[in-house]
């Protein structure tokens, strides 16, 4: 197995689609990085979110499949109907246990996956959303010791998300929209 | 304590637990995917108040009679009729008319949980006048999901959902052919139960009872390893007659699987394949 690439993750539900896209549109090349989009998604869409993910200049986009092996260089879909956790071996693992918060994919059951695995190199950020999936995830992962960002509320389109993360635990950063990329450099720059 | 809290799982007893439900119950959950299997297990904690998983186990060894229990609380039933329509639909495009003449057509639905998927083909098998020649089989080492397999009744909740995965299957079929309402329940026709049996069987430790035209397994591979998927298939592809059909779930691979040779691709896409004559 080759080195376990730095694992990025970039989690939300209701008005996180948007900056989620935005960031993998601009976010530059790096060697050694997944980055894996655990968004919440209508349970039967009319349009797979992938098409929504075309022309990316420097990221395979892909739905992972389960067991598929955890790449450089790719953008991971957590799928519809689907939990999406990562296991220390170093690949995928999906699953249709009961959704959390009313959510499969759960961001909580993803992060907590990452932790779990004691994956060697990580970093997340929780973005606008209605319900409170991922504050908890959040809060373990940062625990851990890994990278943490959360946007801010007052710009979130809607900040249930973000401030039940912040009422558990101040992340590394807080951040704005038009910032992921910058955070996620940081981050691994670290 | 916040509600999302799950107790921890420590390694060490993690390993008494795969020994006592081996030597107690004969259950091997070794090659179980470690991720989705203790959060499982933390759930399970939780929702008996034990606070660690060294308390479950000695729950395990002073009540044996808790160990069937046990295996449904620790298996994930979740299922849905034509789960995946597209599947269903290449399913009897592709697949069934391949065995139009065939004498008998056994079936084997490994993984069944509470019934939905071998009802879903019971319909698919009237609506194209096969169903007469079937025998079908489904199994499931969670006999509570099995007696509720049996009764061919859910929730009226979940009509909305399952009537609309059957019209995408099955278009200008009416639904009222195949359910009735009784209180707050669906309930199937029982005809379509007819030539079904269903029995308890472990595809991880037992040998597969009799040759199918059709193996359906569909979301329980992802609940293992790469090396027992690996098993699995092999046992699934060995049950199979040449030119039988194996199909698996939408989102599963066998990349980790030797019997992939053995196989060519009916659809990729919607996870059908075919047993190789020689
Ligand atoms: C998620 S359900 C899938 C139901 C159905 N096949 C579908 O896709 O809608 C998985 C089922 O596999 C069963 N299962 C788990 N381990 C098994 C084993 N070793 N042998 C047979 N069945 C098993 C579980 O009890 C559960 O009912």
């Amino acid at each position: 197995m080759t080195e376990r690439p730095f694992l990025w993750v970039v989690a939300g539900s209701a008005g996180s689609f948007t900056p989620a896209r935005q960031f993998v549109q601009e976010m530059p090349y790096r060697p050694q990085v997944a980055i894996v989009l655990c968004l919440h998604r209508m349970r039967k869409p009319r349009v797979p979110m992938i098409e929504a993910f075309s022309r990316i200049p420097y990221w395979q986009v892909v739905e992972p499949q389960d067991k598929d092996p955890i790449e450089s260089g790719k953008v991971y879909l957590a799928p519809a109907d689907y939990h999406l956790l990562v296991e220390r071996e170093g690949y995928f693992s999906l699953s249709v246990d009961e959704p959390v918060h009313f959510s499969r994919p759960s961001i909580d059951v993803l992060l907590e996956s990452v932790v779990e695995a004691r994956w060697p190199r990580a970093g997340a950020v929780l973005l606008s959303g209605a319900n409170r999936d991922g504050a908890w995830g959040l809060y373990l992962f940062h625990r851990a010791g890994y990278f943490t960002a959360v946007q801010d509320p007052q710009e979130a389109e809607v900040p249930t998300m973000p401030r039940a993360a912040l009422e558990l635990f101040t992340p590394n950063r807080l951040c704005k929209a038009h910032e992921l990329v910058q955070v996620c450099l940081e981050a691994l720059s670290l | 304590m916040l509600p999302e809290a799950l107790p921890e799982i420590a390694e060490a007893d993690l390993e008494r637990f795969f020994q006592i439900m081996q030597a107690q119950f004969g259950y091997d959950f070794r090659g179980y995917a470690p991720a989705s299997l203790k959060r499982r297990l933390g759930t399970v904690l939780k929702r008996y108040g034990l606070k660690d998983l060294h308390a479950l186990n000695q729950r395990l060894l002073a009540q044996p009679d808790y160990g069937e229990r046990f295996i449904s609380e620790i298996t994930v039933s979740t299922t849905e009729l034509f789960r995946d329509p597209s599947a269903w639909v290449a399913f009897r495009l592709q697949a069934l008319p391949l065995f139009a003449q065939a004498p008998h057509l056994r079936i084997w639905h490994v993984g069944a949980s509470t019934g939905e998927e071998v009802l879903s083909m019971a319909i698919l098998l009237k609506e194209t006048g096969l169903y007469e020649r079937a025998h079908l089989y489904a199994t499931d080492i969670d006999t509570y999901s099995l007696a509720q397999a049996q009764r061919a009744r859910y929730p009226l909740r979940l009509k909305n959902l399952y009537q609309q995965n059957f019209a995408a299957v099955l278009p200008g079929v009416p639904w009222q052919r195949y359910v009735k309402e009784e209180g707050n329940e669906m309930v199937f026709d029982p005809a379509l139960l007819e030539r079904v049996r269903f029995l308890k069987h472990n595809i991880v430790s037992e040998a597969p009872f009799a040759s199918f035209e059709v193996v359906v397994c569909r979301n329980l591979l992802i609940y293992f390893t790469p090396a027992l998927q690996d098993q699995v298939v092999t046992r699934l592809v060995d049950s199979l007659m040449p030119g039988g059909i194996l199909m698996i779930g939408t989102k599963e691979s066998l990349f980790w699987c030797a019997a992939a040779k053995r196989l060519v691709a009916v659809n990729e896409t919607e996870r059908i394949y075919r047993r190789r004559s020689l």
